[in-house]
C-alpha cells in the first residue's frame, strides 16, 4: 500500500518535473510516402512527430497481407533521414504491405497510422538523364531538336516498366510552359520558336499505371537569328503588290479620258418632244414642263362623256348599225378593260378589235339603227335580213358593208354570250371572224383591221374566198325590208324567221308580231325555228318540230369554188358542225348549233 | 421497286456477314473444326499487341471501378484496411511469383499459361459481381456497366489468348469453363448493405484489379521477349 502510494506519487512528481523540464513522449509520426522507382525496390519516408524533448528513435515495420509476421525495415540509411528502403528481396509486388513507424523515446513511444501499400501501384520512375537540345537548320528553318536518355533505374527493355515522356519549353520571361507529350520515344522536335531568343527545356517520364517523375534540370537553348521565311516572303509580296499598283495607278493617270468615259457613260440627254433643254438649262421649269402638260390628260371630263353610247358600223354608208347605247357602252369598257388584263389576247380577240371598231364606228352618222339582241345567233338571220338594203352581191363595197356589221354584232363583249358558247367551235369562230373580214375585202382599209395578227391572217389564208362573202349574202340576198317593228325599237328583240321564199328570202318577223303563228307550238316554248336543210337550191328548209336531235346531215354541195376552200369539218354527233353550201350565189355557210339553231356567222372549221 | 430494293439489302447483308463476325470478335480467331478462320492473316505481333490493349483497357477499368466502389460504399477509415477479416483473393491453381527476378525466370510458356489461368478464374467472379452489385439500391450505371463490360472484354480477352498460346507454343487448348474452386458463394440471404457484403465485394474488386494489373504485365514482358523484333531496345 504504501509502495505503490509512494509510486504513484513518485511518478506524478516525475511527470510534473518533466513538463517543467519540457520532455515528453514522442508525438505521432506519420509515413508520408512509399515510392519505387523501377517495380523493384521501393521506399518510405515518414514525418517525425515531436520529439518530446528527448532523443527518439523510429522504427519502421510492415506486415505482409495474409501474413501476421511483423518484419522491421531492413534498411534505414540508404535512402536518407527518416526512410526505409526495400530492396528487391525484400519487395514482393502484388502484395499489401502493412506498415507502421514508431517513434520510440525514453518516456514512451508512440505509433503511426498504418498505411497498406501495394508496390506496382506506387511506382515512380526517376527523372530522364542526359537531356539535350540542338538547333537543327532547316529548310523550312531552324527548330530545336530536344533530346534525353531513359532514367537508370527503369528497366524498359525487358518491358518490365513502360516508361511516356513529356517535356516543356519557355523562355525566361513567360510565365507559362508549353507542354508537349513525346510518347514512347526519347527525342522530340520543337517547331515555332522565335529567332534569337532563349529557351529553357525540361523532361519528365511516367510509367504506364503510376507517377510522374520530377521535371529534370533544365537546359537552355538559343535560336540563331533568322528572318522566317514566311515573313519574307510576305515583304515580298507585298513589294510586289505595291509596285503594280503604282503601275496600275499611272496608266489610269495617263488614259485619264478613256477610263473615265468607260466607267461614267454619259448620260444622255431628254428626248422628250417639246421638252425644250435649253429652257431647262436657263432654269425655268415651269415653262419647260409647260410643254410637257398634255391637255385634258388626265381626263378630268366627265366619264360618261367617254363611253360609247353607239356602236355604228358603215355599211357603205347605206347602212349603219347601231346597237344600244348604254348595255353595248358597259360593255365595250368592261371589255375593254377585260382585255386589258388579258396579255396575249388583246391583239388577236376579236372583242377587243370589234371594240376598236366599236369606238370607231361610233362616228359615224347613225342611219338605221338596228338593235340586235346580245345572243347574236338568230339575231343574226333576224338582224341581217332586216338590214338588208339590197347591195349587190359579191360586191366588194357590199361585202364590206356586210362585213362590218359583223363585228359589231360580235361585240358584245360580254362574258355572257361566251357562255353560250361551250362548245370550241364557237370561240374560234370569234376569232376567226376578223380575220375573215380582213380577206374578204381586199380594199378594206388595213386601219380598220389593222389588229389582226398575222398568223392567223396566213392561217386563213386558204380559204381566203367567198366562204365569206357567203355570210353575208346569206343574209341579205333577196331579203325583204327590214321588219317592222324591229328597226325603230330600242330593245334588242329576236326576230323569227318565218318562212323562205323560193327564192332565197327569208321572211323574219319580230317576236314581238301579235300575228306570230305558234308554229314553234311544239317548241317546248322557244320561238326559234330551226333550220333543218338547206338544199342545193338554196333553200332553207325549216323544222317544224323540235327536236334534240343534232343535225348533223347536211351535204356539202360543192362547187368548183368550194372545192378550193372546203372547210375541213369532221362531223361530231351533237356538236356544231360547220356546213358550207356552195351553190353559185349566195353561197351559205351556216353552223348548226346542237339545239338546229342556225348560225350562220361561224364560217371557219373548228380548231 | 420495294422488292428490289429490299433484295439488295439483304444481299448487302449477307455478303458483309462474314465482316461482321470478324469485327465482333475481334481477337476470336476460331481456327477449330469447322470455322471461319480469320486469323490467318494477322501476324502474330499484332496479335499479341491487339492482345496487351485488351488487358490495358480491362486494368484501367477495374481500376475506376474499384474507386467508384470505394467512393460510394465504403466508410472512409476502412479504405486502408483491406484483405482484412480473412477476405482474401482466391487462391490459384499454381502460385504467381512476385518478385521481378522470379518472373522474369518464368518461361514464355508458362507466362501465358499464367495469364489464361488468371483470365479463366475471373470469368465466373465476375458474373458474379454483376449480380451482386445490381442489388445496391444506389450503385451508379457507371460501375455496373463497367462491370459489364470487363467481363465482356474478358472473354475475348480469352480467345486471344488461347489463339497467342496456339500460335506461339503450337498448342492446342480448350477454352474449357471454370475449373477452380468456386470459394465465393453467393450469400443471398444477406443484404448486400450489410458492411460485411459491402466489404467483400470491395475485396473482390481490388484483388481483380490486381490480377488484370498482372495480366497487363506478363503480356508485356512477353511482348519485349520476341527477338525477331528487338522491340523494347529502343525504349
Amino acid at each position: 500500500m504504501r509502495n505503490s502510494g509512494a509510486v504513484l506519487i513518485l511518478t506524478f512528481i516525475a511527470k510534473l518535473i518533466s513538463q517543467a523540464a519540457g520532455v515528453s513522449p514522442p508525438g505521432k509520426p506519420r509515413l508520408t510516402s512509399c515510392r519505387s522507382p523501377e517495380k523493384e525496390t521501393f521506399t518510405c519516408w515518414w514525418e517525425p512527430g515531436d520529439d518530446g524533448g528527448l532523443p527518439t528513435t523510429y522504427a519502421l515495420y510492415y506486415r505482409l497481407e495474409n501474413s501476421e509476421t511483423v518484419y522491421e525495415c531492413p534498411d534505414y540509411r540508404t535512402a536518407g533521414e527518416n526512410s526505409c528502403f526495400f530492396n528487391k528481396n525484400d519487395t514482393s509486388l502484388w502484395v499489401n504491405y502493412n506498415i507502421t513507424v514508431v517513434a520510440t523515446n525514453a518516456l514512451g513511444k508512440n505509433i503511426s497510422d498504418p498505411v497498406e501499400v501495394d508496390v506496382v501501384y506506387i511506382v515512380q520512375p526517376n527523372t530522364p538523364e542526359n537531356v539535350t537540345a540542338v538547333v537543327v537548320h532547316d529548310d523550312q528553318g531552324p527548330f530545336v531538336r530536344v533530346s534525353w536518355e531513359k532514367p537508370r533505374t527503369a528497366d524498359t527493355r525487358s518491358g518490365w516498366i513502360t516508361l511516356l515522356y513529356q517535356l516543356r519549353v519557355k523562355q525566361e520571361k513567360d510565365k507559362e510552359w508549353e507542354e508537349y507529350d513525346a510518347g514512347m520515344q526519347k527525342y522530340y522536335n520543337v517547331f515555332s520558336l522565335h529567332p534569337d531568343k532563349e529557351y529553357m527545356v525540361q523532361v519528365r517520364c511516367k510509367p504506364d499505371h503510376g507517377f510522374w517523375s520530377k521535371w529534370t534540370q533544365t537546359t537552355y537553348v538559343k535560336m540563331p537569328n533568322y528572318i522566317p521565311r514566311e515573313r519574307s516572303l510576305w515583304i515580298m509580296i507585298t513589294i510586289f503588290s505595291v509596285f503594280i499598283v503604282l503601275i496600275l495607278t499611272w496608266t489610269l493617270n495617263v488614259k485619264r479620258k478613256s477610263v473615265k468615259l468607260c466607267l461614267l457613260p454619259p448620260v444622255p440627254g431628254p428626248k422628250i418632244k417639246g421638252f425644250d433643254k435649253q429652257l431647262l438649262k436657263s432654269g425655268k421649269s415651269e415653262e419647260v414642263f409647260n410643254s410637257l402638260v398634255i391637255k385634258g390628260f388626265p381626263p378630268t371630263t366627265d366619264y360618261v362623256d367617254l363611253m360609247v353610247e353607239y356602236l355604228e358600223v358603215y355599211d357603205n354608208e347605206e347602212q349603219e348599225l347601231v346597237l344600244d347605247g348604254k348595255d353595248l357602252s358597259e360593255d365595250c369598257m368592261k371589255s375593254k378593260s377585260l382585255s386589258d388584263s388579258d396579255s396575249g389576247r388583246g391583239s388577236c380577240d376579236s372583242r377587243t378589235l370589234l371594240l376598236e371598231k366599236c369606238m370607231e364606228g361610233r362616228e359615224g352618222s347613225g342611219s338605221d339603227r338596228h338593235q340586235y339582241s346580245q345572243h347574236g345567233e338568230t339575231s343574226w338571220a333576224s338582224s341581217e335580213s332586216s338590214e338588208s338594203q339590197g347591195p349587190e352581191p359579191g360586191s366588194p363595197e357590199s361585202t364590206d358593208g356586210r362585213v362590218k356589221t359583223w363585228p359589231v354584232v360580235f361585240s358584245s363583249p360580254q362574258p355572257q354570250p361566251h357562255h353560250h358558247y361551250q362548245n370550241g367551235a364557237v370561240k374560234p369562230a370569234y376569232h376567226s371572224v376578223p380575220e375573215i373580214l380582213s380577206h374578204l375585202s381586199p380594199l378594206a382599209t388595213p386601219s380598220n383591221y389593222h389588229q389582226l395578227p398575222p398568223q392567223q391572217e396566213g392561217r386563213f389564208s386558204k380559204p381566203a374566198c367567198r366562204h365569206s362573202q357567203s355570210y353575208n349574202q346569206f343574209n341579205l340576198d333577196g331579203v325583204n325590208p327590214p321588219v317592222p317593228g324591229v328597226s325603230q325599237s330600242h330593245s334588242l328583240e329576236y326576230v323569227e324567221v318565218q318562212t323562205v321564199d323560193p327564192q332565197n328570202m327569208l321572211l323574219l318577223r319580230p317576236l314581238s308580231d301579235p300575228n306570230r303563228e305558234p308554229e314553234g307550238s311544239d317548241y317546248a316554248g322557244e320561238d326559234y325555228s330551226r333550220v333543218k336543210e338547206v338544199t342545193s337550191n338554196n333553200i332553207l328548209l325549216l323544222q317544224r318540230e323540235m327536236s334534240h336531235q343534232c343535225m348533223n346531215d347536211y351535204n356539202q354541195d360543192l362547187d368548183s369554188q368550194a372545192d378550193q376552200c372546203t372547210t375541213q369539218q369532221p362531223p361530231h354527233p351533237c356538236k356544231p358542225a360547220i356546213h358550207q353550201l356552195n351553190s353559185g350565189m349566195p353561197q351559205e355557210v351556216m353552223r348548226v348549233m346542237g339545239n338546229g339553231y342556225v348560225d350562220s356567222t361561224v364560217l371557219m372549221p373548228t380548231y | 421497286m420495294n422488292r428490289v430494293k429490299v433484295l439488295q439489302a439483304w444481299l448487302c447483308c449477307l455478303s458483309l456477314w462474314p465482316c461482321w463476325l470478324s469485327h465482333g470478335v475481334p481477337l476470336d480467331c476460331k481456327d477449330e473444326v469447322g470455322s471461319l478462320s480469320h486469323c490467318a492473316s494477322i501476324s502474330q505481333e499484332k496479335l499479341l499487341d491487339r492482345v496487351i490493349q485488351h488487358a490495358e483497357l480491362i486494368y484501367r477499368v477495374s481500376e475506376e471501378s474499384c474507386t467508384l466502389f470505394e467512393e460510394m460504399f465504403v466508410p472512409y477509415p476502412l479504405h486502408a484496411l483491406r484483405n482484412q477479416g480473412g477476405n482474401m483473393c482466391h487462391t490459384k491453381p499454381f502460385p504467381i511469383p512476385g518478385s521481378k527476378s522470379e518472373i522474369q525466370q518464368i518461361s514464355d510458356k508458362w507466362l501465358l499459361h499464367s495469364v489464361l489461368m488468371l483470365v479463366q478464374s475471373w470469368m465466373e467472379p465476375l458474373i458474379y459481381l454483376q449480380t451482386t452489385l445490381n442489388r445496391y439500391d444506389d450503385a451508379p450505371d457507371a460501375l455496373l456497366n463497367k462491370t459489364k463490360w470487363v467481363s465482356d472484354k474478358l472473354l475475348s480477352l480469352e480467345q486471344g489468348v488461347v489463339v497467342l498460346i496456339r500460335k506461339m507454343l503450337d498448342e492446342g487448348i480448350l477454352t474449357s469453363p471454370s475449373i477452380f474452386e468456386h470459394t465465393l458463394n453467393p450469400y443471398n440471404e444477406q443484404s448486400p448493405e450489410v458492411l460485411e457484403s459491402v466489404l467483400r465485394d470491395y475485396n473482390l474488386l481490388i484483388c481483380f484489379k490486381k490480377d488484370a494489373h498482372k495480366m497487363e504485365t506478363f503480356l508485356k514482358l512477353l511482348k519485349c521477349r520476341q527477338s525477331n523484333k528487338l522491340s523494347c531496345l529502343s525504349y
